[in-house]
């Protein structure tokens, strides 16, 4: 037997998907990626536009439940804005926590609006993704009262999230060792946002603080009690969906090389990941993403291990590619708004969002572990 | 100033639990007004976390981890930095893995070698884990050198407690736990595991195949006397069961089948190994699966089907000898071609990606795997001459002379038995059995009782 390569093939439709994508990736979006980027502008217009030509749900069992094509749609917005490319990820996954949901209200009505872009919400579990893999501690803690929880707790950053709009989020309930539930927390009061200093780059995320202060979640929206079964059921394609971000930042990091050839290829011609090898690097990472994709309910070890592994790839082909990227352009690509120094900071945001370099290496160590009687 | 009082005087920090800021009381927070030496406690309750906004009651001491109180962190290369292309990055540090770097080292002086190693590396002969209770062999014994030792005499990198995620041919790389790696050279030796089991689980069942599963066994079993439960009557399982009966254990050895070593040897010559192992004291259960282990106070109780009957087995440790099989899903990652482990060339050990090469337990020879010591020196030495682009006539693989490492119960097979083919008795007299399978009129196997 040999090993399989086999990849979820591109159907008609999707050719169709992916065109809109790339129309408004390369027109409208293109045009104001700095402003994402340094000016905080948050770009919730493309984000319409991109829910409205069906980008925000390839991935939801009611659109076909095709992970690969919303993993090349992230890729094709990415490879113009990595932050609007991260707005989609967060985006997508507020989708699978919507869609698991036991009540209609959310799991149809806001559904259907979250994955057409009419309404606009992400994901606060990078906290509770951590604590479930023993590196932090539970920020947000919930006690059972009459129709609902109280929920208290601090999150320092939250993206994809504004005043009127919502996330996922997850508490430990109190005096219920191991117990979590997972919630739709609606920011319809502004007092649960708090404003957040100032990042080097990707300002657009629209990334907040939350305060909560026994504020109440009914039952209605509680996602899942317990929560760590759906989390599980999750976590891969979770962790999978940033590959499309990485790629698409691969993508344009190999295109401003390429530019940069045709005026300085005779001194490029010295540097180590050259556009050529680059490109063939992101094709076999892309394969290998799209592979492990195609199969996104298995939970088994290996398979966990897989996508840790594809995901550990995707930061450093992201480092090693911006940073090609902008020694391809000189001091040109050094300017504070130039693109290949744009996508140094993108690229080193796919290597410290969660799962950072370093968490998924310890969740590969312990996975690998030998495990024997205590 | 007496040292209470500095003690007691010195200023502190507090970390915000939120976002991880930490304030300093001998800096204070000069931008909210707060001015350096501003204690904790007289900060005003208004006051907020400069970077993520909280209050002040979201702060608590902060006692930095000292240095030694980290977990133990995989070996750091010195100098190593990341466009570093080593000659030859070497996957896995048992005899496999060591072979290679020896041969390598010997015919290469200058040649830039890494090992990557799950476990500490240290050098043993695993072969004595299966006799080393009887032996009375402690951890010296069966270590010849600790992993850093031996990979400072080979002038080695080792990279220990490190685990390879992933391997991408293309681009030559391996990506470890400890940092991606490049390479000119693969090989890989990660050996075999034992094959998962859900009626054994891990947490209660051991199984000896490491040098760190066989001290957690020790340690385990201390210095009383056990009652021990060897599930399998392979090559393995007996040589356990008897070596812990041997050491003063009361021993039950559970056989799948109607004699023990079924899979290699024909039932006569079982049926004779059967009876010596029960002269030893081991109480042998023929025809017996388990079919589910769960713990009871100290010990665990064993489920299972004896000669078609449900039965339940208590016992203070039950070790598992169910069998090996290659983790295939790093040669999958990169591609490499596999059958039942990866797939070589048996006469250079290349697998079917390029410049990477595998020798040991987990490869197959024509669809066969072979897991034993004898053949490593000679798939370590062709590897190496490949590697360094030398001449090398090929590796010619010979089917290894098995044994049973026992005192009462031993047998010798060599050839090449055909598990299809009958054996017929050359000689057989009390307390011999000699028996051969024959194609034509050639002998391919011979095995002697």
């Amino acid at each position: 037997m040999s090993a399989s390569t086999s990849v979820s093939p591109v159907l008609p439709t999707d050719v169709d998907l992916l065109a809109r994508v790339e129309d408004i990736a390369r027109g409208p979006l293109a045009r104001c990626a700095v402003a994402i980027d340094r000016q905080g502008y948050y770009p919730l217009d493309i984000m319409r536009q991109l829910g409205a030509a069906g980008a925000l749900a390839p991935h939801l069992e009611s659109r076909g439940r095709d992970f690969g094509l919303a993993l090349r749609a992230m890729a094709a917005v990415s490879r113009q804005c990595g932050c609007t490319g991260f707005l989609m990820w967060c985006h997508m996954v507020c989708g699978l926590y919507l869609e698991r949901a036991p009540d209609p209200a959310l799991n149809t009505v806001l559904l259907e609006r979250h994955a057409g872009g009419e309404s606009f919400g992400g994901t606060a579990l990078s906290n509770p993704m951590k604590a479930l893999a023993g590196i932090e501690r539970m920020a947000l803690s919930a006690s059972r009262v009459e129709g609902g929880f109280l929920v208290s707790g601090n999150l320092p950053w939250v993206s994809h999230i504004a005043p009127g709009q919502y996330c996922g989020a997850m508490a430990r309930r109190d005096g219920e060792a191991g117990q979590e539930i997972l919630f739709l927390l609606r920011l319809d009061d502004d007092g649960l946002l708090a404003p957040c200093p100032h990042f080097s780059g990707m300002e657009g995320s629209s990334t907040w603080g939350l305060r909560l202060k026994r504020h109440f979640v009914p039952d209605r929206d509680v996602i899942a009690h317990p929560a760590q079964p759906m989390v599980t059921a999750i976590k891969a394609p979770f962790i999978l969906l940033q590959a499309g971000m990485a790629a698409g930042i691969v993508q344009g990091c190999i295109d401003s090389m390429y530019e940069a050839d045709a005026q300085l290829g005779h001194v490029n011609r010295f540097l180590e990941d050259r556009p050529d090898m680059m490109r063939q690097e992101l094709d076999a990472f892309l394969e290998r993403a799209l592979l492990l994709a195609g199969t996104p309910d298995r939970t088994e070890t290996d398979y966990l291990l897989d996508v840790l592994d594809v995901r550990v790839w995707a930061s450093e082909l992201a480092l090693r590619a911006a940073q090609s990227g902008l020694l391809h352009h000189g001091a040109r690509g050094y300017l504070s708004d130039a693109a290949p120094q744009r996508r140094m900071r993108e690229a080193q945001f796919v290597a410290i969002v969660t799962p950072a370099i370093k968490h998924l290496r310890l969740e590969i160590a312990r996975l690998a572990a030998e495990d024997f009687p205590a | 100033m007496n040292a209470a009082y500095e003690e007691a005087d010195a200023f502190r920090r507090y970390i915000c639990i939120v976002c991880g800021w930490i304030y300093d009381e001998a800096l204070g927070d000069p931008d909210s007004g707060l001015p350096p030496g501003t204690r904790f406690d007289d900060i005003p309750d208004d006051w907020s976390c400069p970077l993520c906004g909280v209050c002040k009651a979201d702060f608590e001491p902060y006692l930095p981890v000292a240095p030694d109180a980290v977990p133990a962190t995989p070996t750091q290369i010195p100098g190593r930095s990341s466009g570093t292309i080593w000659d030859a990055v070497i996957v896995g540090a048992g005899s496999a893995g060591w072979s290679v770097a020896e041969r390598l080292r010997a015919l290469a002086p200058s040649a830039s070698i890494v090992m990557v190693s799950a476990c500490d590396a240290d050098r043993y002969a695993k072969p004595l884990l299966s006799v080393a209770l009887s032996r009375r062999l402690d951890l010296g014994d069966i270590r010849s050198a600790g992993g850093e030792e031996a990979a400072l005499e080979l002038d080695v990198r080792l990279l220990s407690r490190t685990v390879v995620s992933g391997i991408e041919p293309s681009g030559r790389r391996v990506r470890t736990t400890s940092g991606t790696l490049r390479y000119r050279s693969l090989v890989l030796a990660y050996g075999a595991r034992p094959i998962p089991c859900p009626e054994l689980p891990d947490s209660l069942v051991w199984r000896i195949n490491t040098l760190r599963s066989w001290q957690g066994l020790r340690a385990r079993i201390g210095a009383r006397s056990r009652h021990i439960v060897v599930v399998g009557a392979g090559l393995i399982g007996c040589e356990l069961a008897e070596d812990a009966v041997l050491s003063g254990h009361d021993v039950t050895l559970l056989c799948r089948d109607d004699v023990p070593l079924r899979g290699m040897l024909p039932a006569e010559a079982g049926a004779v190994v059967a009876e010596r192992l029960r002269a030893t004291g081991i109480r042998l259960v023929t025809d017996c699966r388990v079919t589910g282990v769960r713990g009871a106070g100290d010990g665990v109780e064993i489920e299972m089907q004896a000669a078609g009957d449900a039965a339940c087995l208590p016992a203070d440790i039950v070790i598992a000898a169910t069998g090996l099989r290659t983790d295939l899903r790093l040669a999958r990652v990169a591609g490499i071609e596999t059958d039942c482990a990866i797939a070589v060339d048996p006469a250079t050990m290349r697998t079917s990606a390029p410049d990477i090469y595998a020798l040991g337990d987990c490869v197959s020879l024509n669809g066969v795997p072979c897991r034993y010591i004898a053949p490593l020196a000679g798939q370590a030495d062709v590897i190496a001459h490949q590697i360094l682009g030398h001449a090398h006539a090929g590796y010619r693989h010979r089917s290894p002379k098995i044994r049973l490492k026992s005192r009462t119960a031993g047998f010798a097979l060599s050839g090449q038995p055909h598990p299809d083919m009958p054996w017929e008795p050359v000689d057989q007299v009390p307390g011999r059995l000699v028996m051969q399978q024959r194609r034509g009129d050639t002998v391919i196997a011979r095995l002697e009782v």
